[in-house]
């Protein structure tokens, strides 16, 4: 290993907005906050609508992870939330259980409830979530009313004790802004961390994310479950605060409550969520007099709705946030990027990719018939054909977005035929798309920090490590000074480059790219040859998919020509760009100009 | 066995019911991609219609209807400027939360101005029903099945044999080629919206007399209604009506003999159990992948 | 006076400038070809004359007058059709009815007309008239190709414009459908056809004109453009170029 290689090890944490320190400024606002509701003499009006805030806003902290951090819809909220409720009333009062053992309780039958439903829908798409979540709640609604000799049905639960230390009211209202504290902390690191950008990157793109190593349904369902956890805890001290619960208070209506709190505050942060918590619990309140028509209310949550949807998607705070950046430059990092050390994973085989016999059929039509090629340790290949000749085809079976009539496919000597995409990507395979499929809400650095924590690649713990991968591969595409800048900033064809440097951050045993001059000009596909040349260079076994012959030519050492769908030439790169049938199937032969009628 | 067959009717009628709302569902579907969650609210604020001017203000059973029918075109038509078309090239996400909102907003607000007290709407005939044989007949389970058979067929005819069908077929499979040979597009749509409002609200104004006219209504008649499709494979005409169809058969026997308060249940487990078991419903994709 | 002008035509697609100030002329009677490798901005020259795609400077004119900013279903009145990449056949549609709506341009017909006219349609197109009521979808490539033409020939276009006609269809096939252009020039349509098989192309063409990464490399007679080393440097890079 090179000097470059051990610069990219490790080095000691240090990163750019100083975790600690910003840890420590919230968790001495959080204290405070909690000497103050000790210690305020509040009375019982206020204490109550602290109460509700704080444990409404835990459940919309849920909504948003689900929704905010990773697309996904929730409508039964209220459900989750009324499950921990009816565990803590339930516990407590007729089952004489403690007070955290019934919390702890309601919050895992909340999570559990909230991964099978998550399972039974995620793999479809949205309106099926949305419709089931409304099913569910619907469904638990009825069981809170109907199901008596358990929930006492509509009469509701009373007696709920509070946990002996906090039985006063100052004191319940000190946990539960401890608990919401403790809470909106991790929901607000959670975009840094693992699970939290793997939300990120599958609301912006299922496929980029998949293809980037992360198996989609399963953080989809983590972050559905994630939320329906949240609302139980909600839940549960929402119980304790009011000593009784009653199923209207956990209704449809409930859920489109919080959706609304959710969506005004501004979905993609916990500040959002707080703020829009806070607005429509105090508001209703102010404006007590509206309350005497029964409806008016939720009309006006559906009016406010279909208004924050088409005029401040973002909410409050998303409205805040785009002043409060124009104030705010990021840090410059310490010091300069490594240099991106390329090494190939493993020397199993010796082709870095094998296909044999390899066919898809869409009905009658053979998209790809029995095509085989190979594609050498270390070397350029293109993979080329007229339009409509199965090369995309080819390159999505490759990936695992289509799974294969007949043939086999062995990346690395493992044979990856039946593999889904992310699982690909582990054994160590990168690819690009030819319509440009970025994480578009995130910085470029985000992006790449993506390709760099793909499954198999060890980059151990330590986010530091990551950051310097992924700052290296940026800076081999000559990006690095643009790092922390969002990705709808880039030009086209620095967007390109980036996608690029997102797979090159993984280390990828085989690089796909498809189509990577495509939409480019002249000066970018210059400057596309040069990294191309560059990263071959450095070892890397490269399959390529384009139309530019010029580039092709200038890059590959080894060329497979596909007409409908099979393989036409395969070998050098010179001699196949002399073959006839080749020439002929792209330019067609002599024309016959002179007869023309 | 005469219980089956009486209750095989009434399970049938409720079926129609939720038959009129899933067709109405599909067809927004096919046109817009996305599924319009305030399709049960044209029910609801339909037969809330019916019930203004055929019981509050006395005026005739028909006149009235086609007062509601009027009023549910003008919703549609608010429903597409105000709802789905200012977000059309927006994700889905968005215009789903829009169309929940809507639902949301429609509801209440008849709530605000109405009260929520169920209301009753007699229905269009004054005989009961008639027994036959073993059976009695309900006369309104026979107008919903006799509306339902009139309306499927005219949309048969519509679709299948009619120009502007056609376009609107044409629409809801390519709009860009549409919009290429000359095609409205935005009216088309605008006229999807309008059908199934009216086709939703027909559906809330026959099912008012065997149900109360009450603020829920409408999410019921959603669920149920999105069930039905689901079962039928998504985005079939014939599959909602199907669907439909055997989901008011299934909720009728599941409340007869398994238990009454938990009716509106069945709907939602046969549906996790379509959702997990077969996805695609009973009929599958009929379109297949563009070769 | 030309029946259609690009008069320094620039279109962004999304982020991508796919032509940048492009000028071309098509006469009347005329049939002109669009040459140039993937991404040259052929696709997007068609999409901006049909109004898919709205230009970002310069000025379309047909028989004269502005069109530039229109909406498709406006242009498509006006008589200009366009056949897009992929035929875009309505898959859950009979091929007659595909054929049917092509007409949905021209106004009110009578029910007869209509039919008359597709019933002609399956004169030019014999191949399809045993698949007049298959579904769209279950049409072979070609087939659904001659579907789109005929869908396209419905308007009475006084314009045509035909992108990849040839795309993914077999030798044979795309003799077919060039031997129909050629009809469909005989009986005195304008053609603007985009097309990646050169020499296909060519032989029906009056003219060509070259495009290279959305810029207008040259023009002139197929004779000249075949000969032209450039034209081959446009599909094949240079070296093979200086190889063949």
């Amino acid at each position: 290993m090179s000097v470059a290689a051990e610069a990219a090890k490790p080095a000691p944490a240090r990163r750019f907005p100083g975790p600690l320190a910003g840890a420590l400024a919230y968790m001495a606002a959080a204290a405070l906050a909690m000497l103050a509701a000790v210690f305020l003499p509040f009375d019982d009006y206020i204490l109550h609508i602290l109460v509700e805030t704080a444990t409404y806003a835990i459940a919309v902290f849920g909504l948003t992870v689900v929704l905010g951090l990773c697309g996904q819809i929730n409508l039964a909220q209220a459900a989750f939330f009324g499950l921990g409720a009816y565990a803590v009333g339930l516990g407590t009062a007729d089952l004489h259980l403690s007070f955290w053992l019934a919390l702890a309780g309601g919050a895992g039958i909340a999570l559990v409830m909230g991964a099978c439903l998550g399972m039974s829908t995620l793999r479809l798409g949205g309106h099926y979530l949305a419709m089931v979540t409304i099913s569910f709640q619907q469904i638990l609604t009825l069981v809170m009313i109907n199901w008596i000799a358990v929930t006492h049905g509509p009469d509701g639960v009373g007696n709920i004790a509070r946990p002996a230390w906090f039985s006063s009211g100052h004191g319940y209202l000190g946990l539960c802004i401890a608990a919401l504290a403790l809470v909106g902390y991790l929901v607000w690191r959670l975009p840094e961390t693992k699970l939290g950008r793997s939300m990120r990157a599958v609301r912006d793109n299922e496929l980029a994310a998949s293809v980037s190593g992360i198996d989609v349904y399963r953080i989809k369902v983590a972050a559905f479950a994630l939320c329906a956890l949240l609302g139980g805890i909600g839940g549960g001290l929402f119980a304790g605060g009011f000593s009784y619960v009653s199923p209207d208070q956990f209704s449809f209506a409930e859920s489109i409550v919080f959706l609304t709190m959710a969506l005004l505050g501004g979905v993609a942060s916990p500040i959002g969520a707080l703020i829009g918590t806070a607005l429509l619990i105090v508001l209703p309140e102010t404006l007590r007099f509206l309350k005497s028509v029964p409806g008016l209310y939720l009309a006006i949550y559906g009016l406010a709705v279909i208004l924050i949807i088409r005029f401040m998607p973002d909410g409050i705070w998303g409205f805040v946030q785009v002043y409060l950046r124009r104030f705010m430059k990021p840090a410059a990092f310490a010091r300069s990027a490594p240099e991106l050390v390329l090494v190939p994973a493993k020397l199993e085989a010796e082709s870095a990719l094998e296909v044999e016999g390899l066919s898809k059929h869409f009905g009658g039509l053979k998209a790809v018939d029995s095509v085989s090629f190979s594609v050498r340790r270390g070397s350029v290949h293109a993979l080329i054909g007229p339009n409509g000749s199965g090369k995309t085809t080819t390159l999505n079976v490759l990936s695992g977005l289509y799974t294969p009539t007949a043939g086999k496919i062995a990346l690395d000597g493992h044979d990856v035929t039946a593999l889904p995409p992310h699982a690909r990507t582990a054994v160590g395979l990168g690819r690009t798309f030819q319509n440009i499929r970025l994480f578009r809400s995130m910085s470029a650095l985000d992006n790449v920090v993506i390709g760099a924590e793909r499954p198999g690649h060890d980059l151990g713990r330590i986010h530091a490590a990551l950051v310097d991968q992924a700052r290296a591969a940026l800076a081999f595409v000559g990006l690095e000074g643009r790092a922390r800048d969002p990705i709808t900033s880039f030009s086209y064809g620095h967007q390109r480059l980036i996608e690029i440097a997102r797979a090159l951050a993984g280390n990828p045993t085989l690089l796909l790219l498809d189509e990577p001059a495509a939409g480019l000009n002249s000066t970018e596909k210059v400057e596309l040859r040069g990294l191309l040349k560059r990263i071959a260079g450095e070892g890397l076994t490269i399959l390529i998919i384009d139309h530019d012959m010029a580039l092709v030519s200038d890059v590959a050492e080894h060329i497979t020509v596909l007409n409908f769908g099979r393989r036409i030439a395969d070998g050098v790169a010179g001699e196949v760009l002399r073959n006839p049938d080749v020439i002929a199937a792209y330019l067609g032969a002599e024309p016959d100009v002179a007869h023309r009628a | 066995m005469d219980l089956v067959l009486q209750l095989l009717f009434t399970g049938i009628g409720i079926g129609a019911v939720y038959a009129l709302v899933a067709l109405g569902f599909v067809l927004i579907f096919r046109a817009t991609n996305v599924v319009n969650f305030a399709q049960g609210e044209f029910s609801m604020v339909a037969a809330f219609i019916m019930v203004v001017f055929a019981v509050d203000l006395g005026w005739p059973y028909w006149l009235s209807f086609i007062v509601s029918l009027g009023g549910m075109a003008l919703l549609g038509a608010l429903f597409n400027l105000g709802v789905y078309y200012p977000l059309r090239n927006r994700s889905f996400l968005p215009v789903i939360i829009a169309t929940i909102g809507a639902s949301i907003f429609l509801a209440n607000s008849v709530l605000a101005l109405y009260g929520p007290q169920p209301q009753v709407l007699q229905g269009w005939f004054d005989t009961p029903g008639i027994q036959l044989g073993p059976v009695y007949l309900d006369s309104q389970y026979l107008l919903i099945i006799a509306v339902t058979i009139v309306l499927v067929a005219f949309q048969y005819w519509f679709f299948e044999h009619t120009l502007l069908g056609k376009k609107l077929q044409a629409t809801s499979q390519d709009k860009e080629m549409a919009s290429l040979i000359g095609i409205p597009v935005s009216a088309m749509i605008m006229l999807t919206f309008v059908y199934s409002a009216l086709l939703g609200g027909i559906a809330g104004i026959l099912v008012a007399p065997v149900l109360f006219v009450s603020i829920q209504m409408g999410a019921t008649i959603a669920l149920k209604a999105f069930a039905a499709t689901i079962i039928g494979g998504f985005g079939d005409v014939a599959g909602a009506i199907i669907g439909g169809l055997a989901l008011g058969v299934i909720e009728t026997f599941g409340a007869a003999y398994i238990s009454v308060p938990y009716k509106d249940g069945f709907a939602f487990l046969v549906l996790v159990a379509f959702l997990i078991f077969r996805p695609q419903g009973l009929f599958g994709e009929r379109v297949a992948e563009k070769a | 006076m030309s029946l259609i002008a690009l008069e320094t035509l620039t279109v962004r697609y999304g982020e991508i400038e796919a032509v940048h100030g492009i000028s071309l002329a098509v006469e009347a009677g005329e049939v002109v070809t669009l040459l140039g490798a993937n991404g040259a901005g052929k696709s997007t020259t068609l999409r901006a004359i049909s109004g898919l795609a709205k230009p970002a400077s310069g000025d379309i004119l047909f028989d004269g007058r502005s069109i530039a900013g229109l909406g498709p279903e406006a242009i498509v009145k006006l008589g200009i059709a366009h056949v897009p990449e992929g035929r875009r056949v309505f898959p859950g549609l009979t091929a007659r009815e595909n054929i049917m709506l092509g007409a949905a341009n021209r106004g009110r017909l009578a029910r007869r007309v209509l039919s008359d006219e597709t019933d002609g349609m399956f004169d030019l197109f014999s191949d399809i008239r045993p698949f007049a009521d298959a579904l769209g979808w279950t049409l072979s490539g070609g087939q659904q190709q001659m579907v789109a033409v005929a869908r396209g020939l419905m308007a009475k276009p006084r314009l045509l414009l035909l992108d990849e006609p040839s795309l993914g269809l077999a030798p044979v096939i795309v003799q077919k459908v060039f031997s129909i252009i050629a009809e469909i020039r005989r009986r005195g349509t304008t053609v603007l056809l985009v097309e990646q098989n050169a020499r296909m192309a060519l032989s029906v063409a009056d003219r060509g004109y070259v495009l290279e990464t959305g810029r207008l490399a040259l023009s002139g007679k197929p004779e000249e453009l075949w000969r032209n080393d450039d034209v081959r440097n446009a599909y094949l890079g240079g070296k093979a170029a200086k190889a063949v």
